[in-house]
Formats: structure tokens, sequence, C-alpha cells
């Protein structure tokens, strides 16, 4: 028997979950974020931390504003006129949407890497030195490149052919291409939205043991659709579902649980995170 | 029957569950029948309990590669994820009880075709094993409906089952020094001892049920520690 009614006990302290364990370091701080596109609700309420060198992973179902969410740190919503952030965004404790804030710094430190590889028409080797030299670097480029292509777990794929045009990479490789790409300016965080959508399960492999070396480094917030992806590679996992308003007009997103990864796909707080980890609503 | 997505995959789950639990039923039987055996010194009953674990056994197995695909190709998480952990540990658990009932079954015929019964021992093993056949009501009832506390209630009529084991130790020890009679009790106590460990794998069986609530294993008693 299947429990549709989950019975109501009293949990006897022994049996008491052990609380998540806490951030140690925070790199974003979110309060009351809330983003609009024309006026309209896209995300409300969302407050959140975000831990410094760790995978978190956004999940949730389409339309829920997990992208939106992502593209709010670092910046990517000024790039549409309509788009309106309210609330606090703290990046190391500072305002990240602060006036003297400049976004392309802002883009430096919080790299992006998008669902379809979108290398440039250019040479691997150019892809690379791409970010370098618009921050006007000219010299080591050779072994910023090298770094990044090595950081990116591409280097020995390549290294023979830097000069060949990025597109006659496989998807795979064009996707890690990508990150060397975004980590060759060193930046802080890596975001990432569903960077394995259009990759097979090997390539979806190297992606994901990358993002494992990558935090090492790097902080990693990761859009997915793939629940057992979100379960391998990070460490919080934040839900987040669709809310209609009473007439179901509109619609937002809201942040429903966050905790650790672990306790959000055994032992969810919360009924609707269980009813979509297990793939019974979508 | 489950609503929504994934339909077959939850009516799977539930077919598994029920399945698992009704291991919990044969071996009600095979204690029923056990216990017959001993009352009646019934060597030919014993043979059929010996046999028919091979039953108990096939469910143990159908159920546990049924739950491993499932496993493969389900990947369940939450809830669902921790109902199949349970299940594979109730169905070794259910697996043990049969063993512990053919263990007694086995032991039946070593104590001779005119055994020198002592009536009080026979009447403690019987009070055990009816005992007992409450414990595996009791377990499967409380795994079917999540109940957590009818779970840990488990305890304490298993602690029924430790003591009338003890009591049995005792009459083994005071029998006499007839070494037919002595051989006779000694044989009589490794069937209580098995009847024992059938109420263990009961409680077990409870630990299982908080696990699926809960999402924390905790032994209801530490054997090791005991406070």
């Amino acid at each position: 028997m299947l429990k549709e009614q989950t019975p109501k006990i009293s949990v006897r302290p022994e049996f008491q979950q052990a609380a998540p364990p806490r951030i140690k370091e925070k790199v974003f701080e979110l309060n009351g974020i809330e983003v609009l596109y024309g006026g309209v609700s896209a995300v409300k309420d969302i407050s959140m931390e975000i831990g410094h060198k760790e995978v978190t992973a956004l999940i949730g179902p389409s339309g829920c504003g997990k992208s939106t969410l992502l593209r709010c740190l670092n910046r990517m919503n000024d790039l549409i006129p309509t788009a309106e952030v309210h609330g606090e965004l703290l990046y190391h404790g500072e305002d990240l949407y602060g006036q003297r804030v400049d976004p392309v710094q802002v883009r430096k430190l919080i790299g992006m890497v998008f669902q379809k590889p979108n290398p440039f028409p250019k040479s691997i080797y150019d892809n690379v030195a791409f970010g370098p030299r618009v921050l006007g670097r000219k010299q080591g480029l050779d072994e910023t490149v090298e770094k990044a292509l090595r950081g990116a777990a591409l280097w020995d794929e390549v290294k023979d052919r830097l000069e060949d045009n990025a597109f006659g990479l496989s998807g795979g490789q064009q996707q890690r291409l990508c990150i060397a790409r975004c980590i060759a300016v060193e930046p802080d965080v890596i975001l990432m939205d569903e960077p394995c959508s259009a990759l097979d399960p090997i390539s979806t492999g190297k992606i994901e043991d990358l993002m494992i070396e990558l935090k090492e480094r790097y902080s990693i917030v990761i859009v997915t659709h793939n629940m057992q992806q979100a379960a391998r590679v990070s460490d919080r996992t934040a839900f987040l579902m669709v809310e209609l308003d009473a007439e179901e007009h509109n619609r937002w997103g809201r942040l429903v649980e966050y905790d650790a990864t672990e306790k959000v796909f055994t032992n969810p707080g919360d009924k609707r995170t269980e009813d979509y980890v297990s793939g019974k609503v979508g | 029957m489950p609503q929504g997505v994934r339909v077959y995959y939850q009516e799977e789950l539930e077919k598994l569950e029920a399945s698992a639990l009704g291991g919990l039923d044969m071996v009600s039987t095979a204690l029923t029948r056990t216990m017959e055996a001993v009352e009646r010194h019934d060597v030919e009953l014993a043979e059929v309990v010996i046999a028919d674990d091979d039953r108990i056994d096939g469910r143990y197995l159908e159920v546990h590669q049924s739950l491993i695909t499932l496993l493969a190709t389900q990947s369940p998480v939450a809830t669902d994820l921790r109902l199949i952990s349970a299940l594979l540990h109730v169905l070794k658990s259910i697996e043990r009880m049969g063993d512990q009932c053919v263990n007694v079954c086995k032991v039946l015929p070593l104590t001779g075709n005119y055994a020198p019964a002592d009536p009080r021992m026979v009447e403690l093993i019987l009070k055990m094993g009816a005992q007992t056949k409450t414990l595996i009501a009791q377990a499967k009832r409380a795994f079917e409906e999540r109940d957590v506390e009818m779970a840990r209630d488990l305890v304490r009529r298993d602690d029924v089952v430790d003591e009338l084991n003890r009591e049995c130790f005792h009459l083994a020890l005071e029998i006499g020094d007839d070494a037919d009679t002595r051989e006779w009790a000694m044989t009589m106590l490794l069937s209580a001892r098995a009847i024992e460990r059938v109420g263990d794998n009961a409680v077990d069986i409870g630990e299982q049920v908080a696990f699926v609530v809960t999402g924390l294993f905790r032994e209801f008693e530490d054997a090791s520690h005991p406070g």
C-alpha cells in the first residue's frame, strides 16, 4: 500500500533529521528577490544563500523561473529592457545591483555556460583567448589558454589542433570549450543553464566530472531538468515551482524547498518537492 | 490505484510491497505448522515446513530481483527510495524467519521418537510461538500503515518472547541429571533460541517502518549497549 496519505505521527527525538550542514562561506545572499518582465512577476520572494565553492542546483518544472533566477546572479537580465529586479542580492556581502557596480566586471567574475554550446566562429585557441584579450591581456596568452583547456578537461583532445575551427569539435567538446572560455578570465562563479541538455550521456558524464573538479576552485550554480544530474553533482538543491494567482491569470516561480541535495532526494521536507523529484508531477 | 504520471511504476511498487509483506503471511503459516510439529512431535509435518521453505526463498528471490530492476530502470528517490531500501531489508528478515522455522523443524527428529518431553518446556515454546506470531502480524500491519508507534510497540512484545526464552534456559538447567533428558532439553533450547530470533526479525522490520516514515535508521534497542 503506497501512501497517498502520509501518516500523521509525532516523530520521536531520536528520529528527528539532523540539520543540514551550514553554508560556511556565502557567495550569494538573496533576500526577497523578485524579477518582473514587462511589469509581470516571473519569480517572487526568493530568499536563499548560495555557498562558496559548492555546486548549487536549481530544479523545478518549466516556467518556474530557474533560468530567470540564474540570470539574476550575473545581471544578465540587465540585457532585457523590460526586466526589473527587486529585492537584495548580495555577492560576497556587496550589493550586486549597486549603482557603482560595473555589469561587465560582474560578468567577468560570474561567468555563464548556456544550454546549447555557443563557441565563436573562430579557432579553438581564439575562443579561449577571447575573454583575456577583451580584458587587455597580451602577455602569457598561450599559458592562459592551456591552463583553461586543461581546467575544462579538453587539453589532451585539442592540443594538436588549436588553430582548427571550434565548430569542428563535437557537441560535448564544444561545451567544454565554452567552459574553458568561461574559466580563462578566472571567474569566481560559474553559472550553468542546462549545460548538458544537448549532450549525449558520455559527454554529460565528462561535464559532470568536470563540475566536481571545478568546484574546488569555483562556486557553481546549475539549472537542470535532469533530476539525477542534480543528485549526482550538487551539494545543495533548490526546488522552485509555479504558483498561480487566484484568477489563474498570472503565474510566477517561488522557492519551495532549499536544502542539502542528499536530503532533498532521500527525505524532502515538502510534499511538492517529493512529488516533483519522484517524477509524479511535471 | 495510483493517479498522475508514472502510473506503471507506482503500481509495480505497490505490487512489490504487497508481495514482500505477503512473505510474512507465509512465515506465519510456517511458524504455526512448526509449533504444531513441536507440540505433537510430528516429524512429517516438520518435513513439510522444511520443504515449504523453498516457497519463502522463492518469494525473496522474485521480489528482490524486481526491486533491483526498479532501481535500475526507474531511479527512485525520496520516499520511494526509502521504501525500496526498506523492502530489501524486510525481505532478508522474512527469509531468515523462514530459516529459523526450518532450524526448529530440523532438530525435532533429534529428540527421538519417544522424547522424554517435559510438558513445561513444550508449553513455554508454544507460548513463544504464539507471541511471535502476533509480532509477525503486527510488523506487517505497522509496515502497511506506516505506523511508527505500532512498530515501536514490537519491542515490548518481543520482550515477552525474550523472557520466555530465558525461562526455557533456566528450566533446562534444572531439568535433571538424566543424559537423555538433558540432551532433549538442549535440543529444545535450540528451538527456543530460533523462535526468539524470529521475534528479533519482526522488530527489525519495525525499524524499517520507522526508516520509511522518518528517513532515519535507528535501532529501537541497541543490543550491544543496552540501556
